[in-house]
């Protein structure tokens, strides 16, 4: 640890405690931004985060070929042409380009994770907020609903609402929201309640600040920074989730529609001759996810003040 | 339809048993399963892919379970080995009255059933009283289906939309069984080599309590032991012990009339998982398993493994349900026929040996028509007919089932990828819809909830009435309405007491269908076995009428 971070961190810790919550909220994330530059992990994440992303956003521009056109003529029973110049990672069992379908997997894996992350953290943050700013019986309330959502295994009830809702994209983007929701409730409540009793707000208190006035624009603000690093781990989950969902039958009805997950059941049977097949959508998931992990811890890392040096 | 909901019913349930059967997989298998190295006898483990519904072959429709009946207990007449054609068993030989409502049948003498008491003409009659007088649950068609398929109703038929019965009364006259029929038949015959008519032990039937059987139709409760634990037949084969989830453990009967089994044991092993089962083959566990996925054919012939492929004996089929639009139009159903690319699909995922499927019966059947119109292969003929047609942008509820492999469709989802992508490219918009086979899938479809579907067919016995009358001889809803004179010449080609008229009524019948075009008929595939080297004499049979009695092991 070097002279000057140390007093950089002294400053800051000093800023937070003179100047108003805004300025200490913005010196924390500038703060954790610069930890995150020089944590190797962090970069690696946000390395592959972006790759994931961009390959998402311009699958079509990157796929050789469209990710649903079939051409049995080169399939046989237990044989499908495996890696060539044509099809860098060969055909699948439907005689289509396989690195297409991992592009275009990327897009549908983003999709689901984003749409049903911020449905999933919106409700939880709402929920929260109230549990948070009201106390009482209204948070006992919430959180014995939080409660009962926990003490359901996340995927297991991922996997009853999909299946309750029917066969859709749109059922396992509810489904997965739905498993968040609890998290981020309690989450952000946890964390408002810590604030609540803070000097700050006990400040702003005193000088005759109203309630919703403190706990809308000092206590939430200053809560958020669990939520954010919550949402990057919640990601990786969402994405396994929905792997893991389609994997068990539960995504869109249409075959054909190139999502990780059933692209991995789908080699199944096919293990034991074209065991490649199973590799490219495995590694795909495996290295999406560790990217939102490696970020997210790492920003946890950051954002901790405890782990401040 | 029905037998493909049981069969169904069969892979479901048993795929929850997985973990169980696969711990078990690792120890017993090899202590029993050696070659035996004696010049006859040995044991040899065959690979299910489950248990058996019962042994009491009166209440099964299954595969798995009619597998074990068949080595248990046998029928008055057969099927030749390897063929459809009908061949004497416990029936001597037979003769009918000149109004086909009456057949004698005389019997073999000295067979005794395995608990020592004689078969003759009184059990004979027995057994079918005891069938015919089936009461409550006994009558519900997942119970009694062949029952049902073959004699129509009961003495006291509880559901009214049960026929009349077929069956009348069975005399036993100087040792010959007469059984006298309510009209004539020209399956009767056929139906008899089904193995749910086997003849048990009337002496058996009572002790273990056969009848008693609780439950419901989807869930029927078979208390008595008869099926269980205690199955009497005349078979070459007895039962010596039944682990369920385990093993079932049948031994040679020493007093069996016939030639005696060259086995000395037959283990049936369930195995539900079917890459397991390809495992347990090749670590030398079981020395054979039925219905080998085609992706697996290859490597197991490379692997010095003997491969044996039935006669192609079924039909795969894309139906529609004419009730539903745009089915109703036939220039939306020709337009399909063209659109589907049958031959790249029967090529790319169906063993070798597969054929492409002109219409809704195999060709080795009687009454198979040459002159059916075909539908070839052309995108541009599809277009015009949907330009013809005047539906303007047609959609299609395209349905496939899921966690199902048949014979006929190994794997439902990659047909459903490649006739969908046919039907896109030909300007169709296609509504994937999908159901787990069991019940959501069959329900769907036999409530003529399906617009399209993919389905198929294995036939039971040798005779067109049980492919193209099955579907097309009765109005169901799952089809909608067909042309009228479908339903009547079906129903008077199964009437029809000469082979040669029946013959080209079927043939006439056929032509008619292909015209209407009900469905699309895609596939006649040849499902495949796999023994392990030094398995001799297994006689693989269109329908499945397969003896392990006449299989002997050298080393």
């Amino acid at each position: 640890m070097s002279l000057s971070q140390g007093v950089e961190a002294v400053e800051s810790a000093d800023s937070s405690a003179a100047g108003p919550p805004e300025e200490a909220a913005g010196g924390l994330w500038r703060d954790a931004f610069r930890r995150l530059r020089h944590n190797p992990t962090a970069i690696l994440g946000a390395a592959l985060v972006t790759i994931f992303v961009l390959v998402a956003i311009f699958a079509p521009l990157l796929a050789p070929y469209d990710p649903k056109v079939a051409d049995l003529s080169q399939i046989r029973p237990g044989d499908f042409p495996g890696p060539s110049r044509e099809h860098l990672l060969g055909l699948d069992s439907q005689g289509r380009d396989e690195l297409s379908r991992i592009i275009y997997g990327a897009r549908y894996s983003l999709l689901i994770g984003v749409v049903s992350l911020a449905v999933g953290a919106t409700l939880g943050v709402i929920l929260g907020l109230i549990a948070g700013a009201f106390g009482g019986w209204v948070d006992s309330l919430v959180m014995r609903l939080v409660d009962i959502m926990l003490s359901i295994p996340g995927l297991l009830l991922a996997i009853g609402i999909a299946a309750l809702l029917g066969r859709s994209l749109k059922s396992v983007m509810i489904a997965i929201a739905v498993v968040n929701v609890p998290v981020f409730a309690r989450l952000l409540r946890g964390s408002m309640l810590a604030q609540r009793r803070s000097d700050y707000a006990l400040a702003a208190r005193s000088l005759g600040v109203t309630r919703s006035r403190i706990v809308l624009q000092h206590v939430f603000p200053n809560s958020l920074g669990p939520v954010i690093v919550q949402a990057t781990l919640a990601l990786a989950t969402a994405i396994i989730d929905a792997a893991g969902l389609a994997f068990l039958g539960l995504g869109s009805p249409d075959p054909s529609i190139p999502e990780w997950g059933r692209m991995l059941a789908e080699t199944n049977s096919l293990l034991a001759t074209e065991p490649l097949l199973a590799l490219w959508p495995g590694l795909a998931i495996v290295l999406s996810v560790l990217g939102f992990y490696l970020l997210g811890e790492a920003l946890r890392e950051a954002l901790d003040p405890k782990l401040r040096r | 339809m029905r037998n493909l909901r049981r069969r169904g019913v069969i892979a479901l349930g048993l795929a929850g048993l997985l973990a169980g059967t696969a711990a078990c997989g690792g120890g017993d298998g090899g202590n029993d399963g050696g070659s035996g190295g004696d010049e006859a006898g040995g044991t040899m483990v065959f690979g299910t892919s489950s248990d058996p519904v019962s042994m009491d072959g009166a209440y099964v429709s299954d595969g798995e379970s009619l597998r074990v009946v068949r080595q248990l207990f046998e029928t008055l007449v057969t099927t030749e080995p390897g063929g459809t054609e009908i061949v004497p068993l416990l029936a001597k030989e037979w003769e009918s009255s000149e109004d086909g409502t009456s057949w004698t049948f005389t019997l073999q003498e000295g067979v005794k059933f395995h608990d020592g008491t004689d078969f003759n003409a009184e059990a004979v009659c027995a057994n079918f009283d005891r069938w015919y007088n089936f009461k409550g649950v006994q009558q519900s068609a997942s119970v009694s289906y062949y029952w049902q398929t073959v004699f129509s109703g009961y003495a006291k038929n509880e559901d009214p939309a049960l026929g009349t019965s077929l069956y009348k009364d069975c005399q036993a006259q100087d040792g010959k069984a007469v059984i006298n029929l309510t009209s004539a038949s020209a399956s009767f015959l056929s139906g008899l080599a089904l193995a749910s008519f086997s003849i048990a032990s009337p002496e058996a039937l009572t002790k273990y309590e056969a009848d008693k059987v609780t439950g419901t139709g989807e869930e029927p409760r078979f208390e008595g032991t008869f099926g269980t634990q205690n199955p009497v037949g005349t078979g070459p084969f007895k039962l010596e012990t039944y682990e369920p989830n385990n093993r079932l453990v049948l031994a040679r009967f020493d007093d069996y009339w016939g030639d005696k089994s060259k086995l000395d044991k037959v283990i049936f092993k369930p195995i539900a998982d079917g890459p397991a089962r390809r495992q347990a083959l090749e670590a030398g566990e079981i020395q054979g398993y039925d219905l080998v996925d085609p992706a697996d054919l290859g490597a197991l012939e490379g692997a010095g493994f003997q491969i044996v492929e039935r006669p192609a004996f079924n039909v795969g089929y894309v139906g529609f349900n004419t009730a539903k639009k745009p089915f109703d139009n036939i220039k939306i159903r020709q337009a399909v026929a063209h659109a589907l690319n049958r031959q790249a699909l029967v090529t790319a995922k169906y063993p070798p040996g597969a054929e492409v499927a002109k219409q809704f019966m195999p060709p080795s059947l009687f009454g198979y028509a040459s002159d059916v119109p075909e539908y070839e292969y052309s995108v541009e003929k599809a277009k015009a007919l949907i330009a013809e047609s005047g539906v303007a942008n047609p959609t299609i509820e395209f349905w496939y089932p899921t966690g199902v492999s048949r014979p006929y469709m190994p794997d439902p989802v990659a047909n459903f990828q490649a006739f969908s992508a046919d039907l896109t490219a030909a300007g169709f918009t296609v509504v994937p819809k999908s159901a787990p086979w069991n019940p959501d899938y069959l329900n769907a479809v036999d409530t003529g909830g399906t617009g399209m579907r993919l389905l198929g067919w294995t036939g039971d016995f040798g005779d067109p009435d049980n492919f193209v009358g099955t579907f097309f001889r009765t109005k169901q809803t799952a089809w909608g309405p067909l042309e009228e004179s479908i339903y009547t010449d079906l129903e008077a080609a199964r009437q029809e007491p000469d082979e040669a008229k029946r013959t080209s009524l079927y043939e006439a019948a056929n032509k008619k269908i292909m015209e209407f075009l009900p469905g699309v008929p895609y596939v006649h595939t040849k499902p495949a076995l796999a023994f392990a080297k030094g398995v001799e004499g297994y006689v693989p049979s269109p329908v499945s009428i397969e003896d392990f009695s006449k299989v002997s092991l050298s080393s």
